[in-house]
């Protein structure tokens, strides 16, 4: 009964402010796609390239990790509703591949914030680990929030 | 072991536990009240968006050309023969098979009176 309500609770929540939960998790993970653009503009600075951004330095740097940071606590109630309540489901390839990738996200994840405490590792290891990263954002976001703004509705 | 590999092995293990986790689906809702078992809920939920909330309203909330069912109190019999004959100006058969046990089960679970 507990873990029903649990489901119901959620739901409830959500839908005062989106029209399903389906919808939520749309635009939560838009928005963490979006800070992980972000993330990607900072790192190319931090690396060196992009240089009509503004200067290296500590700025780029605090924007790198609060974007990072952000975009992450979006992923949860996405992480929440998609993997507590849905589970692993492969009835089509789109929901395959979403599911595969899903199951690897936090994996990645934590192995890329691993790698850049380590500074032990060569220096190909965090930019690789962070574009696996936010390819698998891509993906996860393409197998759902664009294939429900594109096939179901576009709205809150 | 290198220390290089650490982040691989948590990161594997990390992927290991969602895995175990999505399989568990520990908050999945039980099967709806009104006799629709084989209806899946959140299913439901995006092919009524799809297919139902432009004339019943986001959430059956009511808006569009066809009436409000949030809490309306409808029954799974009522819904499923709603869907398969129509009424009113909606037609029949919008929805079929697995996507109508889906859709039905959400419209009976949003139909129930709150507590």
């Amino acid at each position: 009964m507990l873990i029903a309500d649990v489901s119901e609770t959620y739901t409830d929540l959500v839908t005062m402010v989106f029209s399903s939960t389906i919808a939520a998790k749309a635009w939560f993970a838009t928005a963490a796609v979006v800070l992980v653009g972000v993330q990607l503009l900072t790192a190319a600075r931090i690396y060196g390239r992009l240089s009509f951004l503004p200067e290296r330095g500590p700025a780029i740097a605090h924007i790198h990790r609060w974007s990072g940071r952000i975009a992450f606590l979006f992923t949860l109630p996405v992480f929440f509703h998609c993997v507590t309540i849905l589970g692993f489901q492969t009835p089509d390839t789109r929901v395959a591949i979403h599911s595969l990738f899903g199951t690897f996200f936090y994996g990645v994840f934590a192995a890329k914030v691993l790698v850049v405490r380590d500074h032990s590792l060569p220096r190909w290891a965090l930019p690789t680990a962070g574009l696996t990263l936010a390819l698998m954002l891509v993906v996860l976001w393409v197998t759902s929030s664009l294939w429900y703004f594109t096939t179901v509705r576009f709205g809150f | 072991m290198g220390r290089g590999w650490r982040p691989i092995l948590i990161g594997g293990a990390v992927a290991v536990a969602t895995f175990a986790l999505a399989r568990a689906e520990i908050f999945a809702p039980s099967a709806p009240a009104g006799g629709t078992a084989a209806g899946d809920f959140y299913n439901g939920e995006t092919v009524f968006q799809r297919e139902c909330a432009g004339c019943h309203g986001d959430g059956g909330k009511g808006g569009g050309a066809g009436p409000a069912l949030f809490e309306t109190g409808l029954d799974a019999t009522e819904v499923s023969a709603a869907v398969q004959q129509g009424r009113g100006v909606m037609p029949a058969g919008i929805v079929t098979g697995q996507e109508q046990a889906d859709v039905v089960a959400y419209v009976v679970a949003i139909s129930s009176p709150s507590e």
